[in-house]
């Protein structure tokens, strides 16, 4: 049994969009738990709601009914500063097009949510410093985006999302804009940050070679739990989880029908 | 279908966006205001009086409405940019809907001539309301009296303002067709392309700022000191390195504002260092527009400025004389003992005024003795021309000046003890003035028939006569007595008359002027009134400062259009760094800060050098070709020019709020990254 606390809890999560007629419902109240330094992948078809769920999540959208609490807080009756220490703090958020700031430096992109509450980049030199060593991009601290790679760019992304320690790092596609290779070296550093600092990770990914490097997988369909894959991470490889992550996703595929 | 479209999409654009059709109603208020200027009262009137320089005026008014036509270009330009950036997700659905270019770009055009006609019905009754107080307020202040005033609506400058304006907005609206024809459906649905963040080199922006550094107080330099030559090659040089300064200026501030961030972003908190480089990115990707802006406010301010100091030489001459009657003393007498006549005469003096004697001309044996007054101007720079000319050959008799004086509201001159003034119509041109003041203040004497006579430090020039086109060069103010020993001609010049302050309070001084004249032709006498001296010089006044105020208001506008424009079309692109900064934990509020900074920034860097070479352009300005006439209050021209000034910064305040406001509504509408 796993000992591990919860760090996240939803409870009956539903999301409608639209009106009368035109309600779609992208949420049917879902409900589940994140440990503390879990890395959960959330995978699903096009339309399964996954983005929604992790929209809410962030705080980018507000759920229609159901709980979303972080730490014992319920994160929906945040509001005005509440809200923004929530965003800047106790989560980091990576997006699939990396969202730098185009006309600031790497390092001043790293330090914004740091700014954004009151620390100097002064003030957080080491920490830059050591997420940066982290994720290779020392000599990149000082250069715009524009004079980076994708990997590069992803990775600065990355840097930026952990800066602050946030309790959790919820990542929406984050290779979904990379070549295989600079995906590799991110999920790699992902891991790498969730094995070292126990950091908890909550990634919507489609593509299982990606959701293969987490510790448990959710399979969304039509806005409700589908399925959930374990990995047993000290003993099950990569490449075998991710045997068993496509099987689900073929039987996906063929609907409700073939559910395991 | 499509007509309903075009009516929808028109009205969409209008209510979203107060900035854009605002352009437009100024564009057209700017046209009709320029072009029924011939319709102004004060214009009407002068024609009567002055056709040939207001038929020339009128010749003139077609070219500063090309001139206008050209800058208003600008304004609707980035004006219809900005609403169209604003749609570019909706032209390419339209495009991926299978719709035609051809009927894309019949649809921009539909609904801006749909807009056109919308504010045209808005524009025109404003500029009319706004013309209509100007002629009242420009009649009221050269005392034209408005009882005459009628409402006047000239068509023909409504059929050009209309031609200009649809000319302009059709031709803006074809400029941006040309570049969405160029653009590629895909293109579109992007946010539009962000500049690059150049890495500009430090050395290269350094050496650029410096150059401007250097140029431009060079400019400064030239235009303060040597521009009063007015020698052609100074004044090429002079404009060269200052437009060049300028630009080179802001070609260098951007790298200059990066080192800066640099320094300052490891203790930057909150969105400080966002905000720098946001500036700092407009400067870099836009310094030509703002060096190009900063010298169009600069222009305003030296306008605006002219045209002030205009009208403030006119308020200058104050009235003393209104005709001048010439004939025999019984028959100027008859005239003004006729009941319509003296009803209207406030007073009525004999002006003693005079040719000297013949033996006293210059170089005869009794021409007066001028050594001390040679001396004191040989000691002034540039008093050759005078030194080489001072003669006196006109005297005026004491009793006959001091009565101008007590009708001009001022205090009779006292020439007790032997003493004598100077007199010069001319005071008022230039160094003349200034070099004789100067001289006189030597406490000279003057000799006459071997007798020194002390004269007033003091120069006279109010007018002598009603027909301020005569001139006086040189003349002394004498005791009559003096007056009888040194006149050629006993009798008095003519008769100077005053009409009664009633009646000019009731009519206004250019109507009562007006009618006092029509009597004094139905008797045929031989008089000069204060209108055919006033008409050419208010003419000139008018004119001179009307053009120069509306274009100053003209550039100022354009100036603020081009900065505010581009700034909102900057932030629009950059719409999701303001989004991703939201989901980094900032607030609405603390991102409404940062944009009013940026603006406030922004506008800054293009006021300070305008204000900065606006102020030295001014003062070149004043110390040459528009110098300040003898008489003219310093105090009360400082004091105008601050008034003007705090208008300028209340005007340039307001319009600063109104970006502001236009950018913050855009950020309340912002979603957080990640769900667009």
């Amino acid at each position: 049994m796993d000992t591990r606390k919860d760090l996240l809890q939803v409870e009956s999560l539903t999301k409608t969009y639209g009106k009368g007629a035109n309600q779609t419902e992208a949420l049917k109240g879902i409900s589940f738990r994140v440990l503390e330094g879990e890395f959960l992948g959330i995978m699903g078809a096009s339309g399964s709601g996954k983005t929604t769920l992790l929209s809410c999540i962030a705080t980018m959208l507000k759920p229609t009914s159901g709980k979303i609490i972080l730490r014992g807080q319920d994160i929906s009756g945040f509001r005005g500063g509440k809200l923004a220490d929530y965003r800047g703090k106790e989560i980091g958020y990576l997006f699939q097009e990396f969202e730098l700031l185009d006309n600031l430096t790497a390092r001043e992109n790293i330090t914004l949510p740091l700014a954004l509450h009151g620390v100097t980049a002064r003030q957080a030199e080491q920490e830059i410093q050591a997420i940066a060593s982290l994720l290779d991009i020392v000599p990149v601290l000082d250069k715009f985006p524009s004079q980076m790679s994708g990997g590069q760019k992803q990775r600065v992304a990355a840097a930026r999302a952990l800066i602050s320690d946030p309790d959790i790092l919820l990542a929406d596609e984050p290779t979904g804009a990379l070549d295989s290779k600079n995906s590799k070296i991110l999920l790699d550093k992902l891991a790498t940050v969730n094995s070292t600092q126990n950091k908890t990770i909550m990634m919507v990914t489609h593509d299982a070679n990606a959701a293969s490097y987490c510790s448990r997988i959710l399979f969304i369909q039509d806005g409700q739990l589908f399925h959930e894959l374990r990995r047993n991470v000290e003993s099950e490889s990569t490449a075998d989880f991710y045997e068993r992550i496509v099987t689900v996703m073929a039987q996906l595929g063929g609907g409700s029908a073939n559910a395991l | 279908m499509l007509f309903k479209q075009i009516r929808r999409n028109a009205a969409k654009n209008r209510k979203g966006n107060g900035l854009f059709f605002g352009s437009l109603v100024i564009a057209i208020v700017a046209f009709y205001t320029l072009l029924s200027l011939g319709e102004q009262d004060v214009m009407q009137f002068l024609a009567t009086i002055e056709s040939d320089a207001v038929g020339k005026l009128m010749l003139l008014l077609p070219v500063v409405y090309a001139v206008s036509l050209f800058f208003v270009f600008f304004l609707v330009y980035f004006a219809c940019r900005y609403q169209i950036d604003s749609r570019r997700q909706e032209l390419g659905m339209y495009l991926m809907l299978g719709m035609k270019r051809s009927r894309l770009f019949g649809m921009l055009f539909g609904e801006t001539l749909w807009n056109s006609m919308i504010s045209l019905i808005v524009g025109l009754p404003v500029a009319l309301f706004l013309t209509e107080g100007i002629s009242l307020a420009t009649a009221k202040i050269v005392g034209l009296g408005i009882i005459g005033h009628r409402f006047s609506l000239s068509p023909t400058a409504v059929l050009w303002t209309v031609c200009g304006f649809v000319l302009v907005q059709l031709f803006s609206m074809l400029i941006i067709c040309v570049s969405l024809g160029r653009t590629e459906p895909a293109d579109f649905f992007r946010a539009g392309d962000t500049e690059k963040q150049t890495v500009s080199s430090g050395a290269g922006s350094m050496g650029f700022l410096c150059a401007g550094l250097v140029l431009l107080p060079l400019a400064y330099y030239l235009g303060i000191f040597w521009l009063r030559s007015m020698e052609l090659t100074v004044v090429l040089v002079t404009v060269f390195l200052g437009i060049s300064g300028t630009f080179l200026l802001y070609r260098g501030l951007g790298g200059f504002w990066g080192l800066r961030i640099r320094r300052k972003s490891p203790d930057a908190i909150g969105l400080q260092t966002f905000t720098a480089r946001q500036v700092q990115e407009n400067v870099l990707s836009q310094h030509k527009s703002l060096a190009v802006s900063s010298l169009l406010l600069m222009t305003a301010l030296a306008c605006i400025s002219f045209g002030i100091a205009m009208g403030m030489i006119r308020t200058v001459s104050s009235r003393s004389v209104d005709f001048s009657l010439f004939g025999e003393e019984a028959q100027i007498d008859a005239v003004l003992s006729q009941d319509k006549i003296r009803e209207m005469v406030g007073d009525s003096y004999p002006l003693y005024l005079s040719h000297v004697k013949d033996g006293y001309y210059r170089d005869q044996e009794n021409a007066f003795d001028t050594g001390e007054m040679v001396e004191a101007l040989t000691d002034i720079d540039g008093s050759n021309n005078i030194v080489e000319n001072l003669h006196f050959e006109y005297v005026i008799a004491q009793s006959s000046y001091n009565r101008i004086l007590e009708n001009a509201g001022k205090a009779p001159i006292d020439l007790s003890g032997g003493r004598v003034a100077m007199y010069s119509s001319l005071a008022k041109e230039g160094d003349f003035g200034t070099m004789i003041q100067e001289a006189l203040e030597q406490n000279i004497s003057i000799g006459i028939d071997g007798t020194d006579y002390p004269v007033l430090p003091t120069l006279y020039y109010d007018n002598i006569v009603a027909d301020r086109a005569i001139t006086l060069y040189l003349g002394l103010i004498v005791p009559d007595e003096l007056y009888s020993q040194l006149a050629g001609e006993q009798a008095a010049y003519c008769r100077n008359v005053r009409i009664r302050d009633e009646d000019v309070e009731k009519s206004g001084l250019m109507q009562a002027v007006r009618k006092m004249g029509a009597l004094l032709d139905d008797i045929g006498i031989e008089y000069d009134s204060y209108l055919g001296g006033i008409g050419r010089n208010l003419f000139y006044t008018v004119a001179a400062s009307y053009l120069t105020i509306y274009l100053g208001i003209l550039f100022w506008l354009i100036a603020n259009t081009v900065i505010g424009m581009k700034y909102l079309i900057g932030q629009r692109r950059t719409k999701h760094r303001y989004e991703t900064l939201a989901m980094l934990g900032a607030d609405l509020p603390s991102l409404c800060r940062s944009v009013g900074k940026q603006i406030n920034l922004y506008f800054s860097l293009v006021l300070v050098t305008a204000l900065l070479s606006g102020t030295a352009a001014i003062f070149s300005m004043f110390t040459s070709f528009a110098k300040l006439p003898m008489g003219v209050s310093v105090g009360k021209t400082i004091l105008l020019s601050i008034a003007a000034l705090i208008v300028f910064a209340g005007l340039e305040i307001l319009y600063i709020r109104i970006v502001t406001r236009t950018a913050c509504r855009e950020i309340n509408r912002l979603e957080p990254a990640g769900r667009r």
